[in-house]
């Protein structure tokens, strides 16, 4: 994969405003519910309802005790993550000549 | 507006998934004819950047709060829903798989409702209104129009689900969102006016893309 330079200064610009966005986020976060669950209050249904399917690697409980660092620290791995997928899938799913 | 596993019954999941199946068809399609490789790093840069802005939970009027979507920056940078589609399959799979935000079994419907609804909405009205209002004016409206519809959309499946009663969840859904709408729009425009400042050459409509 060859990436041109103004390429390379996109990616990078990129991650680091991403970078910077998750660590101040945990700061900025609202303590409010959001808007999908705000209705579920709205219209009185118990949370029990959401019973996740798939018990995740990294659920946001794991990282609870580490507070907010832990919270950057998870959005961090997820910038990387996101990254590496989002260009796996399009170097496979890209026009062909 | 994440829906979580456990709010839609299993059969109507599956009727979910398999309009993402199609989706997938139609945007892999889309992908083999006009994804060259010189807009890769758009996408990549987009997916990263759309995960990242959901990581940030805003405070929105009557106590909620909201985080933006992105379904029409994508599609409009891209002038294809279809780019929508795929970003948003991502990034919902590594949310739902690994932190567990958002369910896997809704998948269908989350990227149903920021995906593909809100590239749909947003390119659809963008071609509609942008030579009537301005590129500006155009991008703003439909990047909000996106995020309503798109809670529109999430409320009337929970209603058909039977996890919230239509008329509350139309009402709070609408609302909150109008309000999350707005800055989705300024965002919208902040980051199609970057482009255009630092790479234009990614942007369809400017020759020499």
């Amino acid at each position: 994969m060859s990436l041109s330079k103004s390429d390379k200064t996109l990616i990078i610009v990129a991650v680091i405003i991403c970078i910077a966005i998750a660590c101040i986020a945990p700061f900025l976060a609202s303590s409010n519910p959001d808007g999908l669950e705000k209705t579920l209050e709205d219209s009185n249904v118990p949370e029990e309802v959401a019973t996740a399917a798939v018990s995740s690697p990294l659920p946001h409980c794991s990282f609870e005790h580490l507070g907010k660092i832990g919270e950057i620290g998870e959005s961090i791995i997820g910038i990387i993550i996101t990254l590496l997928v989002a260009f796996g899938i399009s170097y496979v799913i890209k026009k062909r000549n | 507006m994440h829906i979580p596993d456990g709010f839609i019954p299993l059969w109507q999941c599956a009727i979910y998934y398999v309009i993402l199946i199609v989706a997938i068809y139609f945007a892999s399609r889309w992908s083999r004819e006009n994804l060259d490789e010189k807009r890769i790093p758009l996408m990549a840069v987009l997916a990263v950047g759309i995960f990242a802005i959901m990581t940030m939970n805003i405070p929105i009027p009557f106590g909620t709060s909201g985080h933006m979507v992105g379904g029409a920056l994508v599609a409009l940078v891209f002038l294809a829903p279809e780019a929508s589609v795929i970003i948003f399959t991502c990034i919902l799979l590594i949310q739902a798989l690994i932190f567990g935000d958002g369910g896997i079994t809704v998948l269908g419907a989350n990227v149903l409702n920021m995906g593909i609804i809100g590239g749909f909405v947003g390119l659809g009205t963008y071609k509609a209104l942008n030579g009537v209002i301005g590129k500006y004016p155009s991008i703003a409206l439909v990047a909000w129009l996106a995020t309503v519809i798109a809670a529109i959309a999430a409320a009337i499946e929970l209603a058909i689900a039977g996890t919230f009663p239509l008329w509350i969840g139309l009402t709070s859904m609408v609302l909150y969102h109008v309000f999350i709408g707005i800055i989705e729009a300024a965002l919208t425009c902040i980051v199609i006016f970057a482009l255009e400042k630092f790479r234009p050459d990614l942007l369809p409509w400017n020759k020499g893309a």
